[in-house]
């Protein structure tokens, strides 16, 4: 069987996803990069390999695509037949399986990006340039900081019944303004819930500036797991916000698709 | 006084043009240093934080030309028309005698008589060697300006990938050197039968990129990460109108700002200071010629491109041309920029073959 790879290795999570001739999803993996993106790739591939053989003997990789900020390097390093930045993966992976889709709003772990789309087709986008506020592992540090593990961070701030309201417009502030209202007594509920709030505000400030967000407004990327995050982008927009299977691996879906419409005649990957 | 020993603001692939001027007059140049990540480092520490990036970049340039025994620098006053420019000359000065260097600064107007006077002032020649410097200064400049325009065509049409460039930086290095008018005119000769040697695909219709922004930032490719150049190996024809000759004619044909008022009425009523207006000028002028998107580039905390920024991108909205304004200083990675380019650079073919088809 024929079947297409799609990676991306982002700065804090590495992705892999394998499609077959009809755009059918046959294995996805997520996991840490843990800054070292080398060994990410190698992990991500051992652990292909050893699924295939155990699940689909017959499958053969016949294109690679890579994306993401390593995407160069990941390219190099499995013989990618297309090396393809973030943006243009995501909006495909979404155009694929959401094609109603008019805003896209992706947040990984260091960077955040707005894609607007017509008819299917990217017309304009955005990506932080000096902020990281909002990312990934903001959200992180700020876990950890209150004792909170990252996957019930969500969970929490879905409690609150009043949000704090916390200062957003820089994540040093933001964090002293978080220690500010646990000292004068919110409870944890309010401050993590106006944390998100803040946050999908900055993003609307900062990276969406501008730009004409139109529903159906789709959330991807790691953040778009938290409940917390998606409910304050629903709040702060005022629209439904819809966050699609594989939202955390739509970048590296985009990849294996891309790959798959262009085909390198003989693939140039190294094997595993 | 001692000899002075002559360095200027260094400015894209035009510095060769300068640096002959200052030959032409009798003269000793040490031309500015080339702008590396490292320059621009050494630059931005010694310049205010808050100040202009091409501030820093110039400065950054002087440096290793002052340690070779640079004593005089150059530096023109009002480039880009009312906006903080005039201040790099008083603040560079400054800057540069606190760091302990025994400097005379020459800031000077860019009007005719200042010019005059300062040049006269430094080199003590005559009205008529003036004159003949000058001219072969244009004549040099033109040039420069003419191999770029070609570039900008042959690069994404080429069939050799790289030629453009290979022949691009063996005229810039050669050109630097001739210093007589005989000289000169051979070399032009070749240069564009060269040009014209380049082997291109003809018939290509290509999507095609106009630049607009600060004039400083959208002329030297060495600030804004080769734009040009990237965007020609993806197979995107650019145009820029910004160069010397544009601003020369706006300052010898003063009527040229009036007209470009009179286009950009329904945005912008009134002068914003540095080619701002001229920004929404070119957009709009390009959405005219059809063009396929439209990249704009300014050093950050640009006064007068940041005013004009939301209303390029209403324009943007309004005509659906893709847009991508880019913010350049010493703190910006070129990764970023790259990938910005790429996703942009796919939603202009989108775009190009959306109107095709």
């Amino acid at each position: 069987m024929k079947t297409y790879l799609g990676i991306d290795v982002g700065s804090i999570s590495t992705k892999f996803v394998l499609i077959d001739e009809e755009n059918r999803i046959l294995s996805v993996s997520y996991f840490r990069t843990e800054g070292n993106p080398i060994e990410a790739i190698k992990k991500g591939l051992k652990e292909l390999e050893s699924h295939n053989s155990k699940h689909n003997p017959d499958i053969e990789i016949v294109g690679v695509g890579t994306t993401g900020s390593a995407r160069y390097l990941a390219g190099v390093i499995t013989g990618a037949d297309l090396i393809k930045n973030e943006i243009s993966a995501h909006a495909k992976g979404v155009i694929h399986s959401f094609p109603e889709a008019r805003t896209v709003i992706e947040i990984g772990g260091q960077d955040s990006k707005v894609i607007i789309l017509e008819n299917s087709v990217v017309v304009d986008f955005a990506m932080n340039l000096i902020c990281a506020a909002g990312t990934g592992s903001f959200l992180d540090a700020q876990a950890f900081r209150m004792g909170v593990p990252i996957e019930q961070f969500g969970e929490i701030a879905l409690k609150s019944k009043s949000p704090t309201v916390v200062s957003s417009r820089c994540t040093v502030f933001c964090e002293s303004d978080m220690i500010h209202k646990q000292q004068i007594g919110h409870s944890r509920e309010d401050i993590i819930a106006g944390l998100c709030q803040g946050l999908a505000r900055n993003f609307l400030n900062n990276v969406a500036k501008g730009k004409n967000i139109k529903p159906p407004i789709v959330f991807l990327g790691g953040v778009s797991e938290n409940l917390g995050m998606r409910k304050a982008f629903a709040d702060v927009l005022g629209e439904k916000v819809i966050v699609p299977e594989h939202n955390t691996v739509m970048g590296a879906l985009g990849a294996a698709l891309l790959v798959k419409k262009n085909p390198a005649g003989k693939t140039k990957i190294r094997g595993f | 006084m001692e000899k002075p020993i002559i360095t200027f603001a260094r400015w894209g692939n035009y510095t060769v043009a300068f640096k002959t001027l200052f030959e032409q007059l009798g003269l000793e140049v040490i031309p500015p240093e080339k702008t590396t990540s490292q320059v621009i480092a050494e630059g931005a520490r010694m310049a205010p934080e808050m100040f202009c990036f091409p501030m820093k970049v110039t400065l950054g340039n002087y440096l290793p030309a002052l340690k070779k025994g640079a004593n005089t620098i150059f530096m023109v006053q009002n480039v880009g028309g009312s906006c903080r420019q005039r201040y790099y000359g008083v603040i560079q000065e400054k800057v540069l005698k606190e760091n302990g260097h025994q400097i005379n600064f020459l800031d000077f107007r860019a009007t005719p008589k200042d010019i005059y006077r300062t040049i006269k002032e430094v080199s003590g020649a005559s009205f008529w060697q003036i004159l003949k410097a000058a001219l072969f200064f244009f004549k040099k400049l033109r040039l420069i300006e003419k191999i770029e325009k070609t570039a900008q065509y042959c690069r994404p049409r080429e069939l050799e990938k790289g030629a453009t460039d290979r022949l691009l930086s063996d005229f810039f290095s050669k050109l630097e050197k001739i210093n007589k008018e005989k000289d000169f005119s051979n070399f032009k000769k070749d240069a564009l039968r060269k040009l014209k040697g380049i082997k291109i695909e003809k018939k290509a219709d290509l999507p095609k990129v106009g630049l607009i922004g600060e004039i400083y930032t959208v002329c030297d490719p060495t600030i804004n990460f080769e734009v040009e150049r990237k965007l020609g190996l993806e197979r995107i024809e650019v145009h820029r109108e910004m160069d010397i000759t544009y601003h020369l004619k706006k300052i010898i044909f003063p009527w040229k700002d009036w007209v470009i008022q009179r286009k950009i009425n329904p945005y912008l009523r009134s002068t914003v200071g540095g080619h701002g207006r001229d920004a929404i000028y070119e957009i709009l002028h390009y959405i005219k010629e059809d063009f396929d998107g439209i990249i704009h580039l300014l050093p950050m905390a640009c006064m007068p491109e940041i005013t004009v920024r939301p209303i390029l991108e209403k324009i943007h909205q309004e005509s659906g041309i893709p847009f991508l304004s880019l913010s350049l200083d010493e703190q910006v990675a070129e990764a970023g920029i790259d990938t910005r380019l790429e996703a942009f650079i796919d939603v202009v073919k989108g775009y190009y073959q959306n109107k095709k088809s």
